[in-house]
């Protein structure tokens, strides 16, 4: 009763879980134009998912599987009937493919063909995320258990909460749930303390420990995060796909207008966050100086933004890469790193860009 | 030379100790005289035996050939002294023609005539302040101009001031030393006591310097530059440790350890407009802005002296966690400690000791009430004895009282009073302000000092070589907010202050 009480104090005043406030991007977050200046290594739609196998990219381009080749040309390696989900590899050369809507697929290995279709006795219609602990097990993050990937949108506009973490025993194809109740795991990184994964819609990276326990290690993140690597220094690196903004969370805390505007409107133009802006004249725009004089000014308040974050080994930001609003580089899902260069996935540019070593020894 | 005021030999101890000792002093008629010194050398005491607060114990004074002897202010006030001291000296709750006309009454008056006559009398000087209005309504610089209007009305012909611009914004500054410029034309000498080297060296015609209660040099002031006024202040040259940290220099920017302290979104009325930034462990965060640019008013909200906006105000996160302070105290436990840029008014109790001040901090810093049974007296000078000889705060002993120091002293204790509540996030408010170089540089190495073992430090200062000299980080404010970060590395006077006008 007080505790509904308070809830509602808080709805009224504007506080709390209530308040529209978001972070900034300051300190190790500060922004800057590296991933703008990037060097350009391919381009490819729906880019998404990037992994190495032995010494190849490979990520996917919708539906395609793609490997990129010596002279950095990508070449279609296998195709599915719906886009590519997630996509990991492991030391025997096992690769899992998850289908947005169709489970995983492992190719390779010693369980090859093994298909994953349910978890727990439900459909796996949404594997954001995917990484193989050892050559037999595989853990996977479920980002929403109803709906598939393509309806992320919506599953963040109604607030969904139906995230889990699951460990698959890949030698009889049994499950067990990690973690449930997640706000859209999009990210999963096995370490030392236990699975580190991203959510989402939390904005926070999480700790997952073999009893079940979470704990948060990084939290209040200024956009929504997706896929966690580990690099080559001992620290990680973490793709964000898209800035947290106070318009989108007042919406969010509209219950009604909520509703009617996902009821009513195409999704491509609700007040929500997007891998991709200014793709239209009907897209909402906001009441601050998107252009002056023809120019669009970077502190631009926009539906998308490039961010790729370097982590040290506790979690803490050390060092940020940005495409800012007047950037084309947006909607980072993946990042991947390759010696002392990181891969980066702009999904919503549909572009491959390498950040060069002097890069990332600058801002580190 | 015209000489008006002169010294011969003034000495003054007090319960044995000299405060200053043989000082030759003439002060021309019409000139304007600063006196320059460390904290401790001896101004005050030797401005206020001119204005006949004390007496001193050999030497004499002759004011226009004759020998003076003051035994209180108003006979130096009839002699034609009067004395603007560093905290004014009025009557909060009067009009301002109440002050002016105060002690000069006669036996019967009309308000409306005296309103009437003090605002004619305010005109004639040119000073823009309301006859009618209450003291305790005016901005620092109208109460000096009000000071001015009542030493001038009392036909002073030399008025003394002590760190007039301490507390003045820079515009305030210069409306002042206009004022000081018109008071010469009249032939009115000025005695000004200052911190603020250029100031001395802009506006004055000679100038006076002393050291552990000497006179060490008197001349012109263009026979002075910088430098040689530094040295003949400390007895030693701090080009290189004074604001010159960085400068040619090659000094590690401290790299952020991790996210403490996250202001979102924060608004106070129309002073704190939606700001948002970070504090990291570890690092010097300096906080640069114009007057007005809310900085002062934002590291309040954090540390619980004033509340952020009931409505939509924002959130901070200590930890990643949300905190809304009511009351101080509360910061306080959690680590947050704001040291003020007001220290007479806000920073300490001035009829207190050393040893009570720190105490208090101490007592204040407590989560359990219960600790202050356990807080004994003993306890609190064994406190006092360890701050004072960590920040070198130099007094007779810590039973001293705050009055009795100088500002640089008093600043370390307050320094010392809130560094007893054992921080995480430590704010300086203009943590040098009214403070000698001496003193500077100490202030300076102990901030540094604290950033090195990982504590998180702001620094909001309104002088731009104090925050390029000690900040890792620079955070710019306009119009209450935060619009610019740079690193130390990155910025330079020209790029903050462009961040800070446009």
């Amino acid at each position: 009763m007080i505790r509904a009480l308070l809830d509602r104090t808080d709805k009224f005043l504007g506080r709390g879980k209530y308040s529209i406030a978001v972070p900034v991007m300051d300190g190790p977050l500060h922004p800057n134009h590296k991933l703008d200046h990037a060097a350009h290594l391919f381009d490819a739609k729906d880019i998404d998912n990037l992994t190495l196998i032995g010494t190849d990219i490979w990520c996917s381009s919708g539906a395609a599987l793609l490997r990129v080749s010596a002279d950095g040309t990508p070449e279609v390696a296998d195709t599915f009937d719906a886009p590519i989900t997630c996509l990991a590899a492991s030391g025997d050369g096992a690769t899992a493919i998850g289908v947005d809507g169709g489970g995983i697929y492992i190719r390779g290995g010693a369980h090859n063909g093994r298909h994953i279709e349910k978890l727990g006795g439900n459909a796996l219609k949404c594997a954001t995320a995917v990484a193989f602990e050892d050559d037999h097990s595989l853990v996977i993050t479920v980002g929403a258990r109803d709906r598939v990937h393509a309806e992320w949108k919506r599953d963040l506009m109604t607030q969904g909460r139906t995230g889990e973490v699951w460990r698959v025993d890949l030698t009889n194809g049994t499950g067990k749930m990690l973690a449930g109740g997640l706000g859209y795991p999009y990210g999963i990184c096995p370490t030392p303390n236990g699975l580190a994964v991203s959510e989402a819609w939390a904005h926070r990276i999480i700790l997952i420990d073999e009893s079940g326990q979470i704990t948060p290690v990084l939290e209040d993140l200024p956009g929504y995060p997706a896929r966690l690597v580990p690099d080559t220094a001992g620290g990680y690196v973490l793709a964000v796909f898209a800035p947290r903004n106070q318009l989108v969370e007042f919406v969010l805390r509209e219950p009604e207008f909520l509703h009617a505007m996902t009821t009513q409107v195409p999704s491509d133009h609700w007040i929500a966050p997007k891998l991709m802006w200014g793709q239209g004249f009907k897209e909402p725009m906001q009441g601050a100086a998107l252009k002056t004089m023809g120019i669009i000014k970077p502190w631009a308040p926009t539906w998308s933004y490039g961010l790729v974050v370097s982590l040290d080994d506790g979690f803490a930001p050390v060092a940020s890469y940005h495409s800012r609003a007047d950037g084309n580089r947006h909607g980072v899902t993946s990042v991947c790193a390759q010696g002392d260069k990181i891969l980066v996935a702009s999904k919503g540019a549909g572009v491959c860009v390498a950040l060069s070593p002097n890069a990332v020894a600058e801002a580190n | 030379m015209d000489v008006i005021l002169e010294l011969k030999q003034a000495t003054k101890h007090f319960r044995g100790v000299y405060a200053i000792r043989g000082i030759d002093l003439q002060l021309a008629r019409g000139e304007v005289h600063a006196v320059l010194g460390e904290n401790g050398a001896g101004k005050s005491t030797l401005m206020k035996a001119l204005a006949g607060v004390h007496e001193l114990s050999d030497g004499e004074i002759h004011m226009e050939g004759k020998q003076v002897h003051f035994h209180s202010p108003s006979d130096a006030l009839e002699a034609g002294i009067a004395m603007v001291f560093q905290e004014t000296n009025l009557v909060p709750s009067m009009t301002v023609a109440q002050n002016i006309f105060l002690g000069d009454e006669k036996f019967l008056n009309r308000l409306r005539g005296l309103h009437i006559d003090a605002q004619q009398y305010l005109l004639s000087m040119n000073f823009d302040v309301e006859a009618t209005a209450l003291v305790n309504t005016l901005g620092a610089a109208q109460r000096q101009m009000v000071e001015v209007a009542r030493a001038t009305h009392h036909n002073a012909k030399v008025i003394i001031f002590d760190e007039p611009t301490a507390t003045l914004t820079p515009e305030e500054k210069s409306y002042f030393f206009g004022l000081v410029r018109r008071l010469k034309e009249k032939g009115i000498s000025i005695l000004f006591i200052t911190h603020a080297l250029e100031e001395a060296l802009q506006y004055s015609d000679r100038l006076t310097i002393m050291r552990d209660g000497s006179l060490v040099e008197s001349g012109d002031t263009k026979d002075f530059d910088r430098d040689s006024i530094v040295r003949a202040m400390v007895g030693r040259s701090l080009e290189n440790e004074l604001y010159g940290s960085r400068k040619g220099i090659e000094v590690p920017v401290r790299k952020p350890g991790k996210k403490l302290l996250s202001v979102e979104n924060v608004t106070k009325g129309k002073i704190v407009r939606n700001t948002s930034f970070s504090i990291y462990d570890g690092q010097i965060t300096g906080m640069f802005g114009l007057v007005g640019a809310g900085r002062t008013e934002t590291m309040q909200i954090v540390s619980g002296a004033i509340k952020r906006d009931f409505l939509n105000g924002g959130e901070i996160r200590l930890d990643g966690k949300p905190v809304r302070y009511r009351v101080p105290r509360k910061a306080v436990n959690d680590g947050i400690v704001y040291i003020t840029e007001d220290r007479k008014m806000d920073g300490f109790f001035e009829t207190m000791s050393i040893a009570e001040n720190i105490w208090m901090g101490d007592l204040a810093g407590g989560s359990n009430p219960a600790s202050i049974v356990t807080m004994t007296k003993a306890k609190a000078k064994e406190l006092a004895a360890h701050w004072t000889k960590k920040l070198s705060i130099r007094a007779i002993n810590s039973s001293a009282k705050m009055l009795e120091l100088s500002g640089g002293n008093q600043q370390k204790v307050v320094i010392a009073k809130s560094l007893v509540q054992k921080p995480r996030l430590v704010v300086f408010d203009e943590p040098t302000r009214g403070v000698d170089v001496g003193s500077i540089v100490e202030i300076h190495d102990l901030i540094n000092e604290l950033a090195d073992a990982g504590i998180a430090v702001v620094l909001i200062s309104s002088y731009l070589p104090e925050v390029l000299a000690l900040s890792d980080r620079i955070l710019v404010a306009r119009q209450g907010q935060v619009v610019e970060e740079m690193t130390a590395h990155d910025a330079t006077e020209e790029r903050i202050m462009y961040a800070a006008v446009h």
